[in-house]
Formats: structure tokens, sequence, C-alpha cells
């Protein structure tokens, strides 16, 4: 026990010197923090859109007025008139344009068919669709108030309701994930390193001629970084409330706990991967390779899983951001429980204990 | 003059094929993350798991779900509707374990109000977690169900738009993001090659032999930045080739144009790299800055989301990220069939980057150097 | 204008308010095999990085094959050659390998380059470990490769920073014959050593301490002027009693 403790603080005591270590510990995840929350944002809006209004008339700027005070699109550059509306979105550097030909005004007034052209830039396949689907829905606002008021439009009438999230803010679903990215990364990162350090400067051997067991050097070398990374959770989690007022609706304990479980597990791999290299500059390029690629593409950080080929949804369930990311979702957003959340945890667990046990053994029979 | 630089590019091609890491890295990393972001990757929203509460069970109900059903957008599921009210706590345990994404509440008498011409009303639930989803499936909702209003009661909007797309028409979200992978693949390795092989140098104590002989470091350091240059044309023409032959990513414009676009964007990185080379002390130290400098480029690039996005304070910092104009550049280039009229705002901010960031890092690491 | 070799005067280096060398003085005649020795510390490595136009010397003067140590250190470069402490040529390059970059650095053409390295190979008798990685080369071949690429230029004068550092005797010895036949060539040999028997081997010694040189001569007229008994006791008087006066300061 006191040779676990007296590991545990010489590992403190050399994070505490080694300047790097204490900049990727509380640095960067604030940076990460603060770059992927304001970075990263799918939210369609601010879209440049061009209209070329040969009715000018009263009817048609009120309907260019009612696209441009949205907050879907906004006034791209003015273009000289071209009729071809690839031109005019090539010069006015347009994601769309809308073409509303001579006679709209009449066609309002009198209800007759008229038809608006919309050019979309589809190289972006997801604004494309936003796109076409904003323009659909302000049109669709515009005629209804040209309608009598108090007219009860026969057909189907939508009255929705946002959960969780009711604002939509993108923030809300990337930072979260952004917990789950860091410890992670920081985990398997300075774990790495730290192995890999001391079999490279040889100081591995020296410490092993000591009265210690591997197992007690490994836990010893291990605990510093699992406080380390509830530390950084915790200042993401505060970071993310403050910076971006993402809700935390859930229990604060069960996240913990779940976290603990999460950390571990990262930490095993960082073992892992030190176990496997001579270097640290491989450790920490495999380290990297294994946690972040998977977990920021694999994990639904960003991408949803279902819409991926059938291999990578099975992979994505052997990474562990995976079913964290869910947890910690769940638990900041909805409010989720013990009992909805008991699978994904029951999983992270899983997959906890069996890459802890290979680290384990893999470290025993290198080092021992 | 040039037997010195002969003999360093020689010397960096050798020490180069020997390294099995380099090499990996080179080859076999760009060809993995291509494929796994190329097909990872998926952007459109599609196949929203949506749950059914209908509690009016009438045909133009029935009818009402097969319209939401058609496509790809909805994946329906029936739900039992356990009493007449709305069954909120049903809802959100649903919502809550991750098994629906949206709800829609058909009310009794349904059929009956849209039968007779007055709006019929119906509940549209939306886990709002992912918010971008959630708005996408709304938008989905509302233009199936604005249809459907008009087949049953015949009356359609007179005034209606007719969309086309330009370029892109098969609509895959992969031909966007595919040329974006290769702008960042050409970005992070020709970094990381930089400044990790100048350190390297200093390192391993070579480069005091190689001072002592008449070389000149410029000489040194351009024999060293025509092996990057090299090994990054070799990247972007492994890459190019897995998007266009494996993936069909098109290729509309000028390949020439291209390559000499990617080479002035290579002054950038290349610079940068050297300027990483002169500001740390070990290898581990200019790999984690030049990945970490990689991270946050790729990330305001445009690359992931688009900068437009951004809240504006960021975006104005965006325009001092070459990448941004080199992802334009390669995006028009590939999928539009850009040419140099279209590209020159980006093409000349890569020009000005290019030479100032070069000039600047090449005289600082020619200064270490000496 | 000197036709010495290296010709030294007040020559200084300060690091900060550390002084390296402190105006150090010395010629060395053309031909000559010049010992440098002295305490670790004492400054003999940042003297050669001057002299070999690694390192700007703070104040002095200097020529080395006649050409100023100050203003004309390319052409110093040219027509010297260097071998360091450490092992510092490229250990994933083959030994011939090395010699083919280093060549062409010192602008050799390609035919004389491949002459020249057919003729180091036979001379070191470094035939067998040619193309092997030097990385994977014992010592004592390590130190000869270093040696042929110090010399491939044939350059009149060679700084040799303790190049026998670490090898075993019999390659000591068969290093020191071939600096012999060099010195018979006519290049100046400057080495740095400290194994005494290998002072012995030098027309001259010069001595190091803290900076200053505080010895100059042939090995056994030092030996007799300070009437000791063999050249070790006699470095080491030299350098402890200096030692302790210094502290007294």
């Amino acid at each position: 026990m006191r040779q676990i403790r007296f590991i545990a603080q010489k590992e403190i005591y050399h994070i505490l010197r080694d300047v790097r270590s204490l900049v990727i510990i509380f640095v960067m995840p604030m940076l990460m923090t603060v770059l992927y929350g304001y970075a990263i944002n799918m939210d369609i809006e601010h879209v440049p859109l061009a209209i070329v209004d040969q009715d000018q008339t009263a009817e048609s700027r009120t309907l260019i007025e009612r696209f441009y005070r949205s907050r879907y699109f906004f006034r791209a550059k003015a273009a000289p008139e071209y009729n071809d509306p690839e031109q005019v979105m090539r010069a006015a550097g347009a994601a769309a344009v809308l073409f509303i030909r001579p006679g709209f005004e009449r066609a309002v007034q009198n209800k007759t068919d008229f038809e608006l052209g919309l050019t979309i830039d589809g190289s972006e396949t997801s604004q494309a669709a936003a796109v076409q689907g904003y323009a659909s829905a302000l049109l669709n606002e515009f005629l209804q108030d040209h309608l009598p008021p108090g007219t009860e439009v026969p057909g189907v009438r939508l009255s929705q309701q946002v959960l969780y999230n009711p604002d939509l803010q993108s923030s809300h679903f990337f930072v979260p994930g952004i917990v789950a990215i860091i410890l992670l990364m920081i985990s398997a990162l300075l774990t790495s390193i730290t192995i890999a350090r001391e079999k490279e400067t040889g100081t591995l051997e020296q410490l092993l001629t000591a009265p210690v067991t591997p197992i007690q050097l490994l836990i010893g070398k291990l605990l510093p970084y699992i406080g380390i990374a509830f530390i950084d959770g915790l200042l993401v989690i505060g970071f993310a409330k403050v910076l971006f007022a993402v809700p935390f609706v859930g229990s604060f304990w069960l996240l913990l706990v779940v976290e603990l479980i999460y950390v571990t597990t990262a930490l095993s791999i960082g073992i892992l991967v030190s176990t496997g290299v001579a270097t640290q500059q491989l450790a920490m390029q495999y380290a990297l390779l294994l946690t972040m690629l998977p977990s920021v593409m694999l994990s639904g950080f960003i991408f949803a899983i279902k819409n991926m080929p059938v291999v990578l949804q099975m992979v994505s369930r052997i990474v562990p951001a995976t079913y964290f990311l869910k947890v910690v979702r769940g638990i900041m957003l909805k409010g989720s429980g013990f009992e909805v959340l008991a699978a994904p945890a029951g999983f992270l667990l899983i997959l906890q204990v069996v890459l802890l046990t290979i680290a384990v053994r893999r470290f025993r029979t290198r080092i021992g | 003059m040039w037997r010195p630089y002969i003999g360093v590019v020689r010397k960096e091609l050798i020490q180069f094929l020997r390294d099995k890491n380099a090499l990996r890295m080179l080859f076999v990393m760009p060809v993995i993350q291509l494929l796994l972001l190329g097909y990872a990757i998926q952007t459109d929203v599609k196949k929203l798991w949506l749950d059914v509460y209908d509690a009016d069970r009438t045909e133009l109900s029935r009818q009402l779900i097969a319209a939401l059903q058609a496509g790809d957008y909805f994946v329906v599921t029936d739900r039992q509707v356990q009493s007449e009210r709305t069954p909120v706590w049903q809802l959100d345990e649903r919502f809550k374990r991750g098994e629906a994404e949206m709800a829609l509440i058909i009310p009794p008498g349904f059929a009956e109000q849209l039968s007779t011409n007055h709006p019929a009303h119906v509940g549209w639930v939306a886990d709002g977690t992912d918010a971008n989803a959630a708005r996408i499936g709304i938008g989905y909702a509302g233009q199936i169900l604005r249809k459907f209003s008009s087949d049953v009661t015949g009356m359609r909007p007179f005034v209606e738009i007719r969309s086309e797309f330009l370029y892109n028409p098969e609509g895959e979200s992969r031909n966007f993001m595919v040329p974006g992978i290769v702008a960042t693949l050409l970005t992070m390795i020709t970094l990381m090659l930089t400044a990790m092989a100048i350190v390297r140098e200093r390192e391993l104590g070579t480069l005091e032999q190689v001072l002592v002989t008449p070389v000149t470091s410029f000489t040194l350091l351009f024999g060293k930045l025509t092996m990057f240059v090299m090994a990054a044309m070799l990247i972007m023409g492994l890459s190019l080739t897995v998007g266009i032959l494996w993936f069909r990513v098109p290729f509309v414009g000028s390949p020439i144009l291209l390559v000499v676009l990617s080479l002035l964007y290579l002054m950038t990185t290349l610079g940068v790299g050297m300027f990483i080379s002169t500001i740390t002390a070990t290898q581990q130290q200019a790999m984690f800055y030049a990945w970490f400098f990689s991270i946050f480029t790729m990330l305001t690039s445009g690359y992931f989301t688009p900068v437009a996005n951004m809240p504006i304070w960021l975006q104005r910092i965006t325009l001092l990220n070459p990448m941004r104009y080199f992802i334009e550049i390669i995006r028009g280039i590939m999928m539009k069939g850009a040419g140099v009229a279209d590209l020159s705002h980006d093409i000349l901010a890569l020009a000005v980057f290019g030479i100032v960031i070069f000039t600047f890092s090449t005289l600082r690491l020619g200064k270490r150097l000496a | 204008m000197t036709d010495h070799a290296v010709d030294i005067t007040d020559l200084t280096r300060k690091f900060g308010t550390f002084t390296a060398v402190d105006r150090l003085s010395l010629t060395v005649e053309k031909g000559e095999i010049f010992g440098f020795l002295g305490a670790n510390g004492a400054g003999k490595t940042t003297v050669i990085r001057m002299l070999c136009g690694l390192l700007k010397p703070t104040s002095g003067t200097g020529h080395v094959a006649g050409f100023d140590v100050l203003r004309q250190y390319e052409q110093i470069k040219r027509t010297i050659g260097y071998m360091s402490q450490k092992f510092t040529l490229y250990r994933d390059l083959t030994g011939r390998e090395n010699l083919d970059f280093y060549g062409h650095l010192y602008n050799l053409g390609n035919h004389a380059l491949k002459d020249r390295i057919a003729e180091l190979t036979e001379r070191l008798s470094l035939g067998p470990f040619i193309d092997r990685l030097s990385g994977a080369l014992p010592m004592g071949w390590r130190q000869r490769l270093a040696l042929a690429t110090a010399i491939i230029h044939r350059p009149t004068i060679v700084f040799l920073d303790e190049p026998t550092a670490g090898v075993d005797p019999v390659f000591r010895r068969l290093f020191w014959e071939l600096l012999y036949e060099l010195a018979d060539e006519g290049t100046t040999i400057f080495v740095t050593t400290h194994y005494m028997d290998e002072a012995e081997y030098c027309e001259r010694i010069s001595i190091m301490h803290n900076g200053k040189l505080i010895e100059l001569g042939a090995p056994h007229e030092l030996v007799r002027k300070h009437q000791a008994s063999n050249l070790e006791d006699m470095f080491i008087d030299l350098i402890r009693p200096q030692g302790a006066a210094v502290a007294a300061n």
C-alpha cells in the first residue's frame, strides 16, 4: 500500500515538473472546449442567398424582405443582373439563387399559378436540403399572410415541441461530447507517454529493482491520472456551462461513476499502447491514432452511427466513447436515470474489464 | 553549387525510404483515414426514428403515416396509444433510451377534421439533443405534411418553388467531404514531417558534422524541402486516386491547376513546419505542436462545418487560416470545375500567406542552422 | 601573413559572463601532430569549434590554413576536416552512403568521389563494413568511418576531438598509425585526447585549464621542465594545484 502511495507521489512530482504535461492537462482541454464548441456548428443558418427580382413590385419586395429577415438567409453580395443562375451564384458568392420572374404580384393578387425558380449549390448536401426546406417554409408563411385573418386553412397543421434542447443549440449536442473526447485523449496520451518515457530513459529497470511488484507500479502510476482526468472532466463541464450554457439536468454522481469507468478504460488503452512501442514519439502517435480518430469519427460525436456502413457500425461498438457519449448526453441534456443508462454503462464496463485485463497482463509480461 | 544540393536530396530520400514509420505514416495512414472518413462521414440527416401514436386509426391517418414513411427520411414505428391523452411519459422514455428521435401524435378526429376542410392538428415532438437533426427533421415533416395536405384537400398553394441543384448531382455528401479530407491529410502530414525531421537532426547531433562542411544552411534547407514537396505530392496523388477510383468523387476541373495551387499551399504548410522546428527542442514536442496546430487549422477551415456557421469573431480569425482558402480551391476545382478567375480571391490570399510565412520561416531557420 | 597551419592570438570566447576560452595564443606548424590536452570543461571543445568555423570568437584574432577565423570561415570549412567526440554521421545510412553524402557536400565530382571512396575504403580497411548501416558498426570501425569522412576532401588540417574515446587499445594503435601516415603526407593533425600515451605520440602538446593555456611544448621537454616522473603525473600536478589556487582566491 505504502509503495503505491510513493509511486503515485513520484508520478505527481514528475507531472508538476514537466511543463508539457501541465499544458496538456489544463490548457488543452479548455482550448479544445472553446474551439470545438464554437467551431463545430452544424446548424445551417445565415446562408448567402441571392434574389433576382425581375418583378420589382411591392409583393416581390415583401417576399424578399421575409426571406432576408429570417435567420436562415442573408443577402449575398449584389450581383449584376445575369440571366443564368449559375453565373449569378458565382458572381454573388451565393449558395442559392431565387429567381422572381415578372408577373409575381399579379399571380399573388389573382391567386393564379406561378412558379419561382430556386437554384441551389448542391455541393454541400445537408445545406442544400436545408435551403430547400427553409425556402419552402418561408414561402408558405408568406402565402399564409395573404389570407384574410381568421381564415382556417384546411390541411394538416403541425404543432411542434422540442424536448431537452428547446432552443436547438448545436453546442448542447457537441459540448458534452467534447468531455468524452478530451478525457480519452488526456488519459491515453499521458499514460502512454509516461510509461514510454520510463522505458526510454531506462528508469523503469531501476524502479523494478526495488521491492515493488509490477501491479503496484501500475496502480501507483495510474492513480494520479485518474485524479487528473476527474479534474479535467469537471473543468470542461464547468466551462461548458459557463460558456455555452449547456444544461445539467441529471444526476452528477451517476456521471462521476461512469466517468471513472470510462477514464480507466482510456488509461488501459494508454498502457496497452506503451507496452507495444519503444519510443515516446511512437507512443504518442499510436495513442492519438487509436483514441482520437475513432472517438471523433465513429462514436456518434458528430456523425450519426446509424448512417454508416455496417462494418463501421460494428467498429463503433468497441469504441468506449460511443457508450460514454450516450451517458453524458443523456445525463446532461435529458436527465436520464440509471435504468435507461444501465445498458451503455454496462457495455462500457465490459470494455473496461477486457481492456484492463489485457493491459495488465501485457504490462506484467513486458516488464516483470 | 548544385552538387551539395543533390547530395542532400539523395540523403533525405535514402533516409526516408529506410524509415519504416515515416513510410507507414505517408502511405498507410492517408489511405486508412480516407477510407474511414469517406465512409463514416455522412452529414445527411436521414433514417430518423419516428414513433407514431395514432389515436385516430382511420384511412387518412394511415395515409399520412405512409407518406412519412416513403423515402429515406423517417423510419416509422407504430406505437400503441395507452390513453386518449398524449402519452408524454411513454415518449420521454423512448427518447431517453435513444430508441426514438421524433414522435408524431395524431389525435382522434383527425380524418374528420381534414375531410371537412378544417385544419387538422397533429403534434410533433422532436428530441432536441441533436439540434441539427431535429431542425432538419422538422423541416422534412413540414414539407411532407404540406404535400399531403394539398393532395388530400386538392388545394395547392398557387405559388410554388421549383428547385434545381447544381453540382453534385448524386447528392453525395462524400463528394463534398473527400476533397476536404485530401486537403487535411496534406496539411497534417507535411506539417508534421517538416517539423519533426528538422528537429530530429538537431536532436541526434548529426547537424554538427554537416555544418563543418562548406554547405550553406539554405542549400541544406532546400534539399530537405525538396524531399518534403515530393512526399506531399505523393500523398496528394495517392489520396486523390483513392478518392476518385474508390469513392468515385468527381473531378471536373483542371488537375494541373490543382497541382500548381497545391504547391502554393505547401509553401504555407512547410513554412509553418519549419517555424515549429525553430521553437521546439525534441521531436515529441514538435509533433505535438504540429498536431495541435493541424487540429486548430482543420476545425476552422470550413472542412467540417461551414465557416458561415461560426460566431463572427471566429469567422474573422479564420480569414487568417490558409487552409480555408485551399479548401475552397480544391472543392471548387474538383466539384465545380472552377478556374483561376473564380478562385482569384483565394489564390491571392494563399500567395500572400505562402510567401510571407515561407520567407519568414526560411530566414529564421537558416539563422538557427548557421 | 603566416605560413603556420594554425595561428591564433588572444582568442577569447565568452558565454554571457562565463569565459570559456581566455586569451588563447598558439601556433601549429604544417604537418605537425599537435596534442591538445586539458581536463573536462577546460575549454578544448570550444577552441576546436572556433577553429572549425562552427563558433564565432568573442575577441582575438586567428588564422587557420591561412584564412581569417573571424571573416573567412567559409574558406576554412573547405580546407579543414573535423571529427567530433560523438558519432555524428547518419546511423541509418551505410558507410558508403555517408561518404557519398559528405563527398557531395564538399563538391567532389562523381568520378573523383567514387575513386576517393574506394581509396579510403582500402586504406582504412573499411571493406567489409562499408555497406553496413553505420549505426550497426562496432565502435572502432565507426571511428574509422568518421575519420574517412573527415578527410574525404583531402583537407590540409584535420581537427580531432577525442577520436579514440571508448575504443580498445589495438584499434587505438591502428588509428594512430593512420594519423602518422596522414602527417607524413603533409596533413596537420590537431588532436584532443585524455590518454597520456597518445599525448606522447604528439610532437608538441598544450595544456588548457579553466580556459587558459598553462603549458606548451614537446612532451619529453615538459616532463623534464616540471621534474615529473612521467607525463601523467606532470599533468595531474599542473591541474590540481591550479584548481586549489583558484579555489583559495
